[in-house]
């Protein structure tokens, strides 16, 4: 049997307007193996970034369990979140990926030495290395505003696997790549996934995107309603 | 360098034009600060040299006495204080040596003050009378320098008077005045000298005259009625009175209680100082805090990714409240540089008598104490948007 990097069971997500309430998960059930690059598909409202950010530990469920790597997450403080959130997981967002003040290396290099206090010469060389993989090496000490948008979707992965993440969580990453962009991001995220053994989970409209992934989940209207392989 | 003040300080250097008018807002609030101690500090210095270069630090005389209580089986009597008895200090020459050996003591010099009038013709005037040791006329105030007539040798047996009691009793330099003293002793003095000291109360109603021959006039043919003393710092002026008092016996009185309302001025001055000061340090926080809140909101979508890749709330408070130090250090010391500048240069301002125009003390702008303050309130300044930031929320802020 496979290792279980995640573990969600019976996650329910309510969001309170006043005395409106909206119940936009209702009763989630997820595992999710290590290894695998796991397509997350759905129409817009059905719930897919509500899950990716209550699985990404951004946001606590109202009601439902989640594991990390067989450690219990309930109850757990905003600052021991955020230190699972640094060692365990990694995130590609579609927007905002980059800090705009910093160079592609640093802004890689962000999510190690912040907690590490400097820019240590080990995280200088596995970012400098995460560069190379993501092949942008030769634009290390770019600023963020002066890369494209699939230079900037590079280095936000190679940031996101700065810490080896058992899981990377990524919304729509490719969803404001042109398609040459957008095949050549995911063709990444698969030679890492296959590679590094790291578990990819993808939240994605787009069916070519999804056919990069080798297991499919359809969230419809808050509940799980189809899981497959391909 | 730590990798916190790295982030700090390219959030600062990336709006260079925002941050360098932060800087210089804080900067000028600063100079203000710094511009108005040194003036205050420079005022009360002046105040306090003008007065006390012409007056002596302390001043040791023969205690008051007062009526003392007997008691006689079972009732008080009161013993009657002698009328008879002259007030002097009788064993000066001892009292002398020891106020010379204190530390800090630069001038001691024994005096026989009294009342006299001073008749030229129809004209008398009352005035008081210091008999001096010669050699020590320039020992409380510097009659020499202020001389515009005649010399101030007072070995002969002359007088040395002020301008206004001069031209009131039309006295000349060599001419003759006869002094009648409190104890009815008549002697017609020649006039040695005419100072102009600028004090009214020395210029009008103060005449010098030699000890020796002040002894027949006022009938102390060995002891002295006050022994005045000059001190290298004249603050120490109470303290140094006290040590006399509590060694010799005498009453002490240093400077500062015969001129309560110069303190009172200088302590008024000092209040409205702080009021000013106070004012500048609220400027520098709020628009440092103002300035960090604007950029704490600004880069909320920044803030919502560090957060995201579990960048911790205390790594991005710390951000921005390392920001306003950054901003209060740099701020602190341009606003201390330019305001010792701006002091030293109107320092150098000089009215046609060769005076400085503004009685601003360069040196005394509260340099280390509105450096540590500005540092303290940036910091302080820093930590709403420093709590802004680190509340925000990464999922919202993602989502922008």
């Amino acid at each position: 049997m496979s290792e279980i990097v995640l573990n969600a069971q019976g996650i329910i997500k309510t969001f309170t307007n006043g005395e409106e309430e909206t119940q936009v998960l209702k009763g989630i059930d997820l595992v999710l193996p290590k290894g695998r690059m796991i397509a997350l598909q759905g129409v817009s409202g059905s719930g897919k970034s509500t899950l990716l950010n209550i699985l990404g530990l951004l946001m606590k469920p109202t009601s439902g369990k989640l594991t990390l790597l067989d450690q219990p997450l309930s109850g757990r403080s905003d600052a021991i979140l955020s230190r699972y959130r640094n060692q365990h997981l990694g995130f590609v967002f579609q927007y905002h990926n980059l800090l705009p003040d910093f160079t592609a290396l640093e802004n890689v290099a962000f999510p190690a030495a912040a907690p590490a206090g400097r820019l240590k010469r080990d995280i200088r060389e596995r970012s400098h290395m995460l560069l190379d993989r993501v092949g942008l090496s030769d634009r290390k000490d770019f600023l963020a505003t002066r890369l494209s948008g699939g230079q900037k979707q590079r280095v936000a992965i190679a940031r996101a696997l700065i810490n080896s993440p058992n899981l990377v969580l990524a919304d729509e990453p490719t969803g404001n790549l042109d398609s040459k962009s957008s095949d050549q991001v995911m063709r990444l995220l698969k030679e890492i996934n296959r590679a590094d053994q790291t578990t990819f989970l993808i939240s994605t409209h787009d069916e070519r995107v999804a056919g990069f992934c080798e297991e499919r989940i359809l969230i419809e209207d808050g509940r799980i309603t189809m899981t497959g392989s391909q | 360098m730590l990798f916190l003040s790295k982030v700090a300080f390219r959030y600062l250097t990336s709006n260079f034009m925002q941050t360098a008018l932060l800087i210089s807002g804080v900067a000028l609030s600063v100079l203000v600060f710094v511009f108005i101690t040194a003036l205050i500090n420079g005022l009360a210095l002046y105040l306090t040299a003008e007065v006390t270069s012409k007056i002596a630090h302390v001043e040791l005389e023969p205690p008051n006495t007062v009526a003392r209580i007997l008691t006689d089986n079972d009732r008080f009597v009161a013993a009657p204080v002698s009328t008879f008895r002259r007030k002097q200090v009788r064993n000066w020459q001892q009292v002398l040596q020891l106020a010379e050996d204190m530390p800090g003591v630069t001038i001691v010099s024994p005096s026989i003050d009294g009342s006299a009038f001073l008749a030229r013709g129809e004209a008398v005037l009352p005035v008081a009378i210091q008999g001096v040791l010669p050699d020590k006329v320039d020992a409380m105030a510097d009659l020499s320098s202020n001389l515009i007539e005649g010399n101030a040798d007072l070995s002969a047996g002359g007088l040395l008077v002020g301008v206004e009691l001069a031209e009131e009793l039309n006295l000349k330099v060599g001419g003759p005045v006869l002094m009648r003293s409190e104890r009815g002793a008549e002697r017609l003095v020649p006039i040695t000298g005419i100072f102009k000291s600028g004090v009214s109360s020395l210029d009008r109603r103060t005449a010098y005259i030699s000890i020796g021959a002040a002894r027949p006039l006022f009938d102390l043919p060995n002891g002295v009625t006050k022994i005045s003393i000059k001190l290298a710092d004249p603050d120490t002026a109470r303290a140094v009175a006290k040590a006399l008092q509590d060694a010799t016996g005498l009453k002490a009185t240093p400077w500062q209680e015969k001129n309560k309302t110069l303190e009172e001025a200088t302590d008024a001055q000092g209040r409205t100082g702080l009021f000013i000061q106070s004012f500048a340090m609220i400027a520098i926080i709020i628009s440092i805090s103002s300035a960090l809140l604007l950029s704490s909101y600004r880069r909320r979508a920044e803030i919502g990714i560090m957060r995201a890749v579990g960048i911790s709330r205390s790594f991005v408070a710390a951000v921005f409240v390392l920001q306003g130090i950054f901003i209060g250090g740099i701020a602190a010391l341009l606003g201390a540089g330019l305001g010792y500048q701006l002091c030293v240069i109107l320092a150098s301002f000089q009215d046609a008598d060769g005076r400085a125009s503004l009685p601003i003390a360069p040196s005394e702008g509260g340099y280390f104490l509105v450096i540590t303050l500005t540092i303290i309130g940036a910091a302080v300044a820093a930590v709403l948007p420093a709590r802004a930031a680190a509340s925000v929320d990464p999922v919202d802020a993602i989502q922008q």
